[in-house]
């Protein structure tokens, strides 16, 4: 193939992964922010100390980080239909993205919350403030960094992951790699995917980096 | 009630105990006490007394296990949890390790506690940026506090404590990261915004030149024990308890007094023409000395016969004009 050929199908599956990557990522930030703020909150030694709600969490969290991501694809087929009505293509390939990033963003941010020395906290409680207020106004914003941080770790393992999305047709670089590098034989395409996908790694890590340092004042 | 002319206490303790979870001895243990209302009260105890316990049960950071905690005849345990924040936003706390947000601007921490209650933007930064002006800091508003030397940070502290108008003001340790020197002029700081504002000022420490510095009565407490309390000058003239006596003597200098000599330490307005001929005339030689705001602690060599009179004019001359009330125990 040439680069003529090459460049429309790497454009192509350049824009199917941003379009499963991106949504996901933002999706699960929030729902994992959630999480994380519940489970640091709940944590012996939490704003509202709760150990069954925080084993609970603990757990479902562990078990989502734990399970491969394959195995994700397939067991949550059922689950994707129902909610974007189709099991196949990118818009698909979302849904299992966002779930398997959910506890791992979760985790991240219960770690970085925790890291907000106790003291901080402590100051805000006596000045009156209420447990929301010590999170929304104290704890992500001192977090803001390493939330950063996180969202950037995130993003680049859902780029990884997106790349098995090509197993239930989900398109995007992985796809393209296997599909024409590997079963085609085509190794121009192959090298050009890597390429591809190195550069937007390494753009990613250089965007977020560059971000964490700006919001940091630490 | 309406006969009642007494000045309120601003802090009453009565019966008060707490012990932490999973410890066998209590951290404070039957504390009685009343703190006058605009005095600045002295907590001096070793490692572990139950200093910052106390702060804490004041502040709300910690209940009580038993006995009644009175802020300005208000017991905060009847007060509802609204009640409750309210009266915690009009308690000032100043910490040992400042405990800014890195986050925020020197203007953001101050304006915090405003923003908490509610407080619209422009009201909010008109008096924080007052208070800003009053510690000093006015230029360094819009700085992040890790651009802040020690001393610095710790007058961003003050101000986020007093940008509410409170009338209790709780000084935990609030010197003993920073240099003597750096020391001394937040010390100076305190007292000074203390009178200014009519404050009740509570200051916690393990060194009792902080004490004779800036307090009007102390409170000695040792394994959550009371152990000693009074006017400040007259607990460091004459201590009665030992754990006083040894943290009086902390930093007596490794002098041995000779055969009819004794070795004293003695506050000093300051060591000018007049102070210095009056020693000569005591034959007394400083052996000694350390500058604070309220003048220089000398440790003194000096014939015995020297009276106690003779000291005390020494000293006395020294004191600044203290409205003092009495510090009654209750019970
Ligand atoms: N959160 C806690 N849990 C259990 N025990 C505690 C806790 N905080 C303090 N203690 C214990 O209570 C006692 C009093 O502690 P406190 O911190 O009030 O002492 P302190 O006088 O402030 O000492 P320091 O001068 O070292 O600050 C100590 O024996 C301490 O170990
Ligand atoms: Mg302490």
């Amino acid at each position: 193939m040439n680069w003529a050929e090459i460049y429309p199908l790497l454009w192509q599956s350049t824009l199917e992964t941003f379009w499963m990557v991106l949504p996901s990522a933002i999706i699960a930030q929030i729902l994992g922010m959630l999480l994380g703020v519940w489970l640091s909150v709940t944590a012996p030694g939490g704003l509202r100390p709760n150990p069954l709600v925080n084993r609970s969490l603990d757990a479902v969290v562990n078990i989502g980080r734990s399970l491969p991501f394959i195995i994700l694809l397939v067991i949550l087929i059922p689950v994707t239909r129902l909610i974007v009505h189709t099991s196949i293509g990118s818009t698909a390939a979302t849904v299992p993205l966002t779930i398997a990033a959910i506890p791992f963003v979760a985790r991240l941010v219960d770690g970085a919350l925790r890291d907000v020395p106790q003291g901080v906290t402590e100051a805000a409680r006596a000045m009156g403030a209420t447990n929301s207020q010590i999170v929304r106004k104290v704890l992500l914003p001192e977090a803001l960094p390493a939330l950063v941080n996180s969202f950037t770790v995130m993003l680049i393992s859902l780029i990884g992951y997106s790349a098995m999305a090509g197993a239930i047709g989900g398109g995007g670089l992985g796809d393209l790699a296997i599909r024409y590098g590997y079963q085609r034989f085509e190794t121009e395409v192959m090298i050009a995917t890597v390429l591809v996908l190195l550069l937007l790694v390494q753009g990613v890590q250089w965007l977020g980096d560059r971000a964490a340092r700006t919001l940091d004042h630490r | 009630m309406s006969s009642d002319t007494a000045p309120l206490a601003a802090l009453t303790f009565e019966h008060l105990s707490k012990t932490y979870p999973n410890q066998a001895q209590p951290a404070l243990n039957n504390l009685n006490l009343s703190v006058p209302r605009g005095s600045r009260l002295g907590i001096i105890g070793r490692s572990g007394a139950g200093k910052s316990t106390l702060v804490r049960l004041i502040s709300g950071l910690e209940q009580p296990e038993s006995g009644r905690l009175l802020i300005d005849g208000e017991n905060p345990a009847q007060l509802s949890a609204a009640q409750r924040r309210n009266r915690q936003a009009r308690t000032g706390l100043v910490f040992q390790h400042f405990n800014l947000l890195l986050q925020r601007t020197v203007l953001g921490n101050v304006t915090l506690p405003l923003e908490l209650q509610g407080v619209p933007r422009a009201e909010r930064e008109r008096r924080a940026l007052a208070l800003l002006d009053k510690v000093g800091l006015a230029p360094y508003a819009k700085r992040y506090p890790a651009q802040l030397s020690g001393g610095q940070k710790q007058r961003v502290g003050i101000a986020r404590a007093l940008v509410t108008n409170p009338t209790l003001l709780l000084a935990d340790e609030a010197t003993s990261a920073l240099d003597p020197e750096t020391s001394a002029s937040i010390l100076q700081l305190l007292t000074d915004l203390q009178r200014e504002r009519d404050l009740t000022l509570v200051i916690v420490t393990h060194q009792m030149e902080v004490v004779r510095a800036a307090t009007t009565h102390v409170a000695v407490l040792d394994s959550g024990h009371l152990v000693e309390t009074g006017d400040t000058r007259q607990v460091i003239a004459s201590p009665q308890h030992p754990v006083t006596r040894a943290l009086l003597e902390a930093h007596r200098p490794a002098v041995t007094p000779g055969n009819g000599q004794m070795l004293r330490l003695v506050t000093l307005a300051n060591l000018g023409a007049q102070t210095l001929s009056t020693l000569a005339r005591l034959q007394a030689s400083v052996v000694q000395a350390q500058a604070h705001p309220l003048g220089v602690d000398a440790w003194l060599l000096l014939p015995n016969t020297v009276s106690e009179a003779e000291l005390g004019a020494l000293s006395g001359a020294a004191a600044p004009a203290l409205k003092l009330s009495p510090l009654a125990e209750v019970l």
